[in-house]
């Protein structure tokens, strides 16, 4: 299985390069319709044509498009993301400090939504026909109605202002220091480094934002669990484990449960890539320091070598997901197995 | 009107979704139209001798002002009146643009096939590798911000939803006997499309229809969250929430009213689109009865 899986992998990887390659040009090309001038908002009210000329020259943008899209190109082939008009720091570093902020709050929601909606998916087929199972259907579909960023406002206004128990700003409490980083990844750093102070603040400010996302994913996983379970256990094997005499327990879980999965896992593969989405309101409103966040000031600032660059770290982060995904879909299906 | 027709438009109306949801539809249209007869003050109107008032039954209310005051003493209530203008204009408008737009793409790519199926898949797979708030940001970034921006950018984000679905439909419905019986009677391919295959995929289309215009609410909401849809004078509950969120401490009700807004009108549409699927949809209505 391995042997195909990354033969599985290359080819994702192979594909994705051309939708990179137009996925770029494309962001290039919008950002260029900008009608405001980037390089004038980021100088004092005062400055002179010539200076403004001088930073349009030091930026690249007096050169024609498509040289400058090239230039873009062959910069990035080396790591080089070029310098924030607004930040005046390199992108590079910009993006490597938001990065693994915006991954642990992807990886906690995610795990998190999955869990309640796999939990929720197996208790709708448990009480399918009764009023639990409608009862679960109505809530699914109110959670449904209220976005991620809406959710996020509701949870701080709960639990922030009416009921003040968690925290809701920032990825630590403002009295801890930040540790070194050693991976970027605050759960994963202070255990490193046997901080339980910090292990224990950080997983409290994800809390909050991690639950606003993992409500979008949840009652989707538990429809989509459901109806394939509904599917699966009017199978042959399944009347077949009943009849052996097998417990309902052990016939939903160790066979039903395994075929319905994989519809499930190509959900997730697609909400994880529209989670990404949903964290740049989620990250705003709760002011963690991820991508998000700096996408929303980048565009406020119109900082295009910003935008530009972390619009296309998220194409690489949907794309890296769904192939992620496919290899998962092969591991647990094996009549995918045989090779071609 | 065909029997067939006739009989899927009584499936449709014996769906309770699909009664609750036109009903809530159809209110908040009434509101939005009739917005300056319902809203009891001005939008725009400010008394700053009454900010951040809370509502009418709550302690300190004042009849005056229904649903209270913002902090700059603006009618909560009347500013959500004209608020659904902006959300209905916004969904009515980008939900019909992008159906048109992936419609014709999805009608043209799934019947010839071949190099114009190729490339729009492609256009497909690359729109679909950008989570659409950020292609909504960069290309609000590009276009410049306003509402007919944002109506515009979700146009030319959400056409990829109609195209995937109804292009692989568009597959099975013109393989079938009367699709060639149409082109051996003499029909053009511009007509087989309009009359043959058009109305077959018609159901999914209006599904997606009513969905999308619920994911429009969300997204303009979002973008006046974020300052980039209508001018801050205007009101629209994205600009409410944002507004509102900074005296949440002291008035969490200007929060908690534009929220339950798009709330009840994104579910609205939501209910409308799901029940419209489980009545047309022929594998649901055959397979599983109601489902």
């Amino acid at each position: 299985m391995s042997r195909i899986a990354l033969l599985l992998l290359f080819r994702r990887t192979l594909l994705a390069i051309p939708i990179l390659l137009c996925v770029s040009a494309l962001v290039f090309v919008i950002l260029r319709l900008l009608p405001a001038d980037p390089v004038a908002m980021s100088l004092p009210p005062g400055a002179s044509a010539a200076d403004m000329e001088k930073l349009r020259q030091a930026f690249g943008l007096d050169r024609p498009l498509p040289v400058q899209y090239v230039i873009w190109l062959g910069k990035l082939a080396t790591g080089d993301l070029g310098v924030s008009i607004y930040f005046r720091r390199s992108v590079a570093e910009l993006i490597a400090t938001a990065l693994p902020a915006t991954l642990e709050l992807v990886a906690v929601g995610l795990a998190l939504g999955v869990a309640l909606g796999v939990a929720g998916g197996l208790a709708m087929f448990a009480w399918r026909g009764r009023a639990g199972e409608q009862a679960l259907d109505l809530g699914a579909a109110g959670l449904m109605a209220i976005p991620e960023f809406l959710w996020a406002i509701l949870l701080i206004l709960l639990f922030g202002v009416a009921w003040p128990v968690m925290p809701f700003i920032g990825r630590l409490s403002p009295d801890i220091a930040l540790p070194a980083p050693l991976t970027g990844f605050l759960l994963l750093d202070s255990l490193a480094r046997l901080r339980l102070d910090v292990f224990a603040s950080a997983l409290a400010h994800l809390a909050l934002p991690a639950v606003a996302l993992a409500i979008g994913v949840a009652p989707l996983v538990m429809r989509v669990l459901r109806s394939s379970l509904l599917d699966v256990i009017q199978e042959d094997y399944v009347t077949q484990a009943r009849l052996r005499g097998i417990p309902e327990r052990t016939v939903v879980v160790r066979h039903a449960l395994r075929n319905a999965a994989l519809p499930t896992i190509s959900l997730i593969g697609v909400q994880a890539g529209f989670m990404f989405g949903g964290t740049v309101l989620v990250e705003m409103i709760f002011a963690y320091p991820g991508l998000g966040n700096l996408m929303v000031d980048a565009v406020r600032n119109h900082d295009l070598p910003v935008i530009q660059a972390v619009g296309l770290v998220y194409c690489v982060l949907v794309l890296g997901i769904n192939a992620a995904v496919d290899v998962l879909y092969l591991a647990v299906n094996p009549r995918l197995r045989t090779p071609a | 009107m065909t029997p067939r027709t006739r009989a899927a438009l009584r499936r449709c109306l014996a769906s309770p979704r699909v009664v609750i949801g036109l009903a809530l539809i159809a209110a908040a249209v009434a509101v939005a139209i009739l917005a300056p007869f319902l809203a009891p003050h001005d939008p725009q109107e400010q008394d700053l001798l009454n900010t951040l008032l809370p509502p009418a039954w709550a302690a300190g209310g004042v009849a005056d002002y229904p649903l209270g005051t913002d902090s700059l003493g603006r009618c909560v209530l009347s500013r959500l009146f004209y608020g659904a203008r902006v959300a209905l204009y916004v969904a009515a408008l980008a939900a019909t643009g992008a159906a048109l737009l992936g419609a014709a793409l999805a009608l043209v790519a799934g019947y010839f096939g071949g190099w114009v199926d190729w490339l729009v898949s492609r256009l497909v797979d690359i729109w679909m590798a950008f989570p659409p708030v950020i292609l909504a940001l960069i290309l609000l970034v590009g276009l410049g911000a306003g509402v007919n921006k944002v109506v515009l950018a979700i146009v030319l984000i959400d056409w990829t939803r109609f195209c995937r679905v109804l292009r692989s439909e568009v597959i099975v419905v013109r393989r079938r006997d009367y699709v060639a019986a149409a082109r051996l009677a003499g029909f053009t391919h511009a007509q087989t499309i309009l009359r043959e295959v058009l109305p077959a995929v018609l159901p999914l289309l209006i599904t997606l229809f009513s969905l999308e215009m619920g994911i429009a609410v969300i997204v303009e909401a979002i973008m006046s969250f974020v300052g980039l849809s209508v001018e801050p004078n205007v009101a629209a509950w994205g600009v409410m929430i944002a507004d509102a969120r900074q005296t949440m401490n002291q008035a969490p009700w200007g929060v908690v009213a534009p929220v339950l807004a798009i709330f009840v009108t994104v579910l609205a549409f939501n209910l409308t689109g799901d029940g419209l699927r489980r009545a047309l949809d022929p594998r649901l209505v055959t397979s599983r009865g109601e489902a």
